[in-house]
């Protein structure tokens, strides 16, 4: 508490300095704190009671909590996202790496630009469109990605009308939405590595690998880190494509949290279940985040 | 003996050469292949808009459309939905949220990277956390909300949840954390205030990273399609987002129409980023230079 | 300077929220909202615009219709109506679900219900109804399956394309002539039924229902209070087993052919069960195929003409403008303007002495409607959780045609959760 009577009267220079630091960070928090706030406590809120038919509210304490948190529906949402989640992210993250290094020692800038504005182009278009392009290439009868198997003699599969085969389908049109994201903040981070390091570590007779070892991933922790921590909430948070393309099917094989979620609150008219529900998502994922950066984390010297 | 020997000893250089060329023709088209599977769905797309419906059934499939002019799916398109106000309203929508995220983001960024103060890690936290809680759970409060101000139907009320990036204050921290504390304790040697530092400094400092920002928010607030959705009633406010799921209905989806509204709706996107990838690239050479 | 600084930051950020800003209002034309997400049907929903024009020669408010897309539409329909000052004054959705399990809609007023109670066919009357109250104007006729068949198919294999089964044995069998097995054993190259496997339990619930019918089980007790008993009786079991034994016993039908609609347009399956917004479809997209409609066929009983979803045209409880739109509804309510609205889309009218006209003779489900009309009415699900408890009862259909599990089991399962969701 004193501590914010001397950022508000600063003493000296240092309180000055720490005023400085906090009104650098008041835009931000004055966003939030006005724009989601409310609708974020309401929500919470909402976990909290029941909506009876005609629209009344019921306070209902932990019952919900209760209810869904032991509702096999739920966990098998839990289930599926997480799998998805498996296959998404790392793919996503190695493969975005493995890009941007490629990228970075392309030395033609138009054929780099080219190759690079193709990979970056799945990350113009909305989550719905990708999703709906994605579904028409993975048709059984007329969908192209049978059509190319079936050249190499494999039969046509369902993809996503397979119990076994909708999750990594799915997953696949993430990968594809997010990897030029990922590869343009690779990309431009090791833009960044001073040329010297490399000329040392040259110097000293380092190969391709032991370049990218001990130099190269070092000073891409800090993306690393971020990457990881943005696509584990992107994903985890996965709704727009289920929901345009199998809404949860074949049987429930791919029904994720958010997608539950959705139809809990909006065809089956329970917020309360529902709310609880966006609690539990919010929660793992700070847990996560939280793990992943102390784990993580590595401070780097200069 | 000897000339065996150097044999020996005159190989591996040569071998060395040789695989380091190799090397980089094997990245090459590792990275044009990768890039041209990447593009493929979109090609498909750009093809399919070319075909008329019974084209598009046709079993088996054939890549190519009868007549490679048929620009029948954009025609319809554009009477069926006023696609040039909706690219209109996403570039402002879009364009608001982009300028607005950067400023906001990198001054938040510089806050978090580069000062102490009290509540710093918690605040940090409280936005990440944002991020973290489902859309889908705080939209209706939301609108509620928005409504009250009376934003609806405006282009403040549909840019209102974006205009600040939980993304961007992430990138502008991290990017800022790497400047070098010697670069700025100079500068207020020099008796430079905060804020001098910030524009003087930081930003030059950064480009890379603002022009990213400034694509990827622009992308992102582009594409968003339940907000939209949500706030915007009148037929003049919608998106581009709108307009194209209003192919894909209840009971089918018209592959022909909503690949033809996809091309449109990427085109100007593709414009774009093409005039400013040399910027990008430019900014990055120049701040490259300066070491 | 350092103040300088931060005052031009916030002069910037003012700005930019002035040009965001709306201009300021001039005097509005007085009107009516109507909000439907019937994307598909731009010409139905033009014409209420047209009409808004001739209404404002009377009364001088206009009518503006906003599509919404139907990926969505029950969120924003919700907080609309939540904030209330901003919802629609005419909306398109289900009665039970605004007016039953919220409380959203206003009551018809009672001549215009009356009206509408005489001239709607037998089995439409309680659409747009909550609990004996009518709310809306049912804007479909047509949405049960009929039988379409390709008639070429059926010629190719020594089937008369006039004569259709009229029960499912002779259906079954029928089927089995239509299909073409792989050799190989894989999957079927050409089979008789296009069947619906994927997308949500709630769609599956619905195209499976006129089997559950015509074997005379229905999904809920006639109070719609209870699902054991009902959901899981012996006749459900039969006609759940026979369902799955389409895919997985007799192989007349294959989950590797993705939307059934496809498959027939594709002419890789013989008949599929699909309301009549479909031949509409297939001029589109498959102007080549050949096709008829018919009658469903029965088995203990005709499955009949029904609705899981009731589309009707609401008036919002609170808006300010409700009696302009009640009169804007009867302005509408006529013979004349239900031909002329439902004609412009190629759909089939409302009201029943529109259903004996050129227009809908000239239809190619003319008679099978006339046929599926002339059935008893299957029973109706209008519960506020229709969807919830539709949904829970498609898994345990969805559970037999993927081989999850036996009918018997699945459905037990289904009704003890749907009397879970019943009582919460």
């Amino acid at each position: 508490m004193r501590q914010w009577l001397h950022i508000a009267f600063p003493r000296n220079y240092l309180d000055r300095r720490k005023r400085a630091g906090f009104l650098f960070v008041l835009p931000a928090l004055l966003f939030f704190g006005s724009v989601y706030l409310l609708p974020l406590a309401q929500s919470i809120m909402y976990s909290f009671y029941k909506i009876a038919p005609g629209g009344a509210k019921q306070f209902v304490g932990l019952r919900l909590y209760e209810k869904v948190l032991t509702d096999s529906t739920f966990w098998t949402a839990v289930g599926n996202t997480v799998q998805l989640l498996l296959f998404s992210v790392p793919v996503t993250v190695v493969l975005a790496l493995a890009v941007a290094l490629g990228l970075n020692r392309v030395t033609n800038l138009k054929w780099r630009n080219l190759w690079a504005s193709m990979y970056f182009l799945p990350f113009a278009t909305s989550l719905v469109a990708a999703a709906l392009i994605w579904q028409w290439i993975y048709d059984p009868v007329y969908g192209f990605l049978n059509y190319a198997l079936s050249f190499v003699g494999i039969p046509p599969q369902k993809w996503l009308q397979s119990l076994s085969q909708v999750l990594p389908s799915l997953a696949v049109v993430s990968v594809w939405v997010r990897i030029g994201f990922d590869t343009m903040i690779f990309l431009a981070a090791l833009q960044s590595i001073p040329a010297e390091y490399y000329e040392a570590a040259n110097m000293d007779g380092a190969s391709g690998f032991q370049r990218l070892r001990y130099i190269t991933l070092p000073l891409l922790n800090a993306q690393i880190v971020m990457v990881c921590i943005l696509e584990l909430i992107f994903n985890f948070k996965i709704f727009d494509q289920v929901y345009a393309t199998t809404q949860g099917g074949p049987a429930g094989a791919s029904q994720t949290i958010i997608g539950l979620l959705y139809d809990t609150a909006f065809k089956f008219f329970r917020f309360g279940d529902a709310s609880v529900m966006a609690v539990f998502v919010f929660v793992t994922l700070m847990v996560a985040t939280l793990l992943q950066w102390r784990l993580f984390r590595k401070p780097v010297e200069y | 003996m000897t000339s065996v020997a150097t044999k020996i000893e005159a190989a591996p250089r040569e071998r060395i050469a040789l695989s380091r060329t190799h090397v980089r023709w094997l990245i090459m088209l590792a990275v044009a292949c990768g890039a041209i599977m990447v593009f493929f769905p979109f090609f498909w797309m750009a093809v399919t808009s070319l075909k008329t419906a019974p084209e598009i059934q046709r079993v088996p499939l054939q890549i190519a459309p009868d007549h490679w002019l048929n620009l029948s799916n954009y025609v319809e398109v554009f009477k069926r939905e006023s696609f040039l106000r909706y690219l209109l309203n996403s570039t402002i929508v879009a364009s608001v949220a982009a300028v607005s995220s950067v400023v906001v983001s990198s001054l938040a960024g510089f806050g978090f990277a580069k000062y102490r103060f009290p509540g710093r890690d918690i605040f940090f936290l409280a936005i990440v956390g944002i991020l973290m809680v489902p859309f889908q759970s705080v939209v209706v409060p939301l609108y509620v909300w928005i409504n009250d101000l009376g934003l609806l139907d405006t282009y403040a009320g549909i840019v209102a949840p974006d205009l600040v990036s939980v993304f961007g204050v992430f990138l502008m921290r991290q990017a800022i954390e790497m400047i070098p504390n010697d670069y700025i304790d100079a500068a207020r040697i020099d008796g430079a205030s905060e804020l001098r530092i910030f524009f003087l400094v930081i930003l030059p400092s950064v480009k890379p990273a603002i022009a990213t920002l400034l694509i990827i928010k622009f992308l992102w607030s582009w594409n968003e399609f339940f907000w939209p959705l949500v706030v915007i009633s009148s037929p003049q406010m919608k998106v581009v987002t709108m307009g194209l799921m209003s192919f894909s209905n209840m009971y089918f989806i018209e592959y022909n129409l909503l690949t033809a509204a996809a091309v449109i709706s990427i085109l100007p996107i593709l414009i774009i980023f093409i005039t400013l990838q040399r910027w990008v690239v430019q900014a990055v050479v120049m701040s490259g230079l300066k070491g | 300077m350092k103040r300088g600084g931060w005052w031009s930051l916030a002069a910037l950020a003012a700005l930019m929220v002035a040009v965001a800003f709306p201009s300021p209002g001039f005097a509005q034309q007085k009107k009516l909202v109507l909000w439907t997400h019937w994307d598909q049907n731009p010409d139905f929903n033009k014409w209420y615009a047209e009409k808004g024009k001739e209404f404002a020669k009377k009364t001088g408010y206009e009518v503006e219709v906003v599509t919404i897309p139907y990926q969505g539409y029950e969120a924003k329909y919700l907080a609309a109506f939540m904030a209330k000052n901003s919802a629609p004054d005419i909306f398109m959705g289900m009665t039970h679900q605004w007016c039953g399990q919220y409380d959203f809609c206003d009551k018809m007023p009672a001549d215009l219900a009356k009206t509408y109670d005489e001239n709607l066919p037998k089995y439409m009357v309680e659409v747009g109804k909550w609990k004996g109250e009518r709310y809306g104007i049912p804007i479909e006729h047509g949405n049960f399956q009929q039988m379409y068949i390709n008639t070429d198919m059926f010629r190719k294999a020594g089937l008369n394309p006039d004569d259709p089964p009229k029960t499912f044995d002779v259906w079954l069998a029928d089927m089995k002539k239509l299909t073409i097995a792989d050799p190989k054993g894989g999957e079927p190259t050409q089979v008789g039924f296009a069947i619906r496997s994927k997308g949500a339990p709630v769609g599956i619930t619905d195209k499976f229902l006129p089997f559950a019918h015509a074997w005379g089980a229905r999904m809920l007790s006639p109070g719609l209070d209870k699902a054991t008993g009902y959901a899981n009786s012996p006749q459900m079991v039969a006609a759940l087993t026979f369902f799955g034994d389409l895919v997985n016993k007799d192989k007349v039908a294959s989950l590797a052919f993705g939307n059934p609609e496809d498959a027939f347009g594709q002419k890789r399956a013989a008949v599929i069960f699909r309301e009549s917004w479909f031949f509409g479809w297939l001029k589109k997209n498959a102007p080549d195929v050949n096709f008829k409609v018919y009658a469903l066929p029965c088995e203990k009983v005709c499955p009949g003409a029904g609705a899981l979803f009731p589309w009707t045209d609401l008036v919002y409880k609170n808006s300010p403008n409700k009696q302009v739109a009640w009169e804007f509804m009867r302005f509408i309510s006529n013979p004349k303007d239900d031909m002329e609205h439902h004609q412009l889309q190629g759909i089939l009218p409302v009201w029943t002495v529109n259903l004996d006209s050129a227009y809908v003779k000239s239809r190619p489900d003319y008679q099978s409607t006339k046929d599926m009309l002339a059935q008893q009415v299957p029973p109706s699900y209008f519960h506020p959780k229709s969807n919830e408890l539709a949904t829970a009862f498609g898994e345990a259909v969805v559970g037999v045609l993927f081989g999850k599990g036996q009918p018997k089991p699945l459905l037990d399962e289904a009704a003890a959760k749907m009397d879970r969701i019943l009582k919460d």
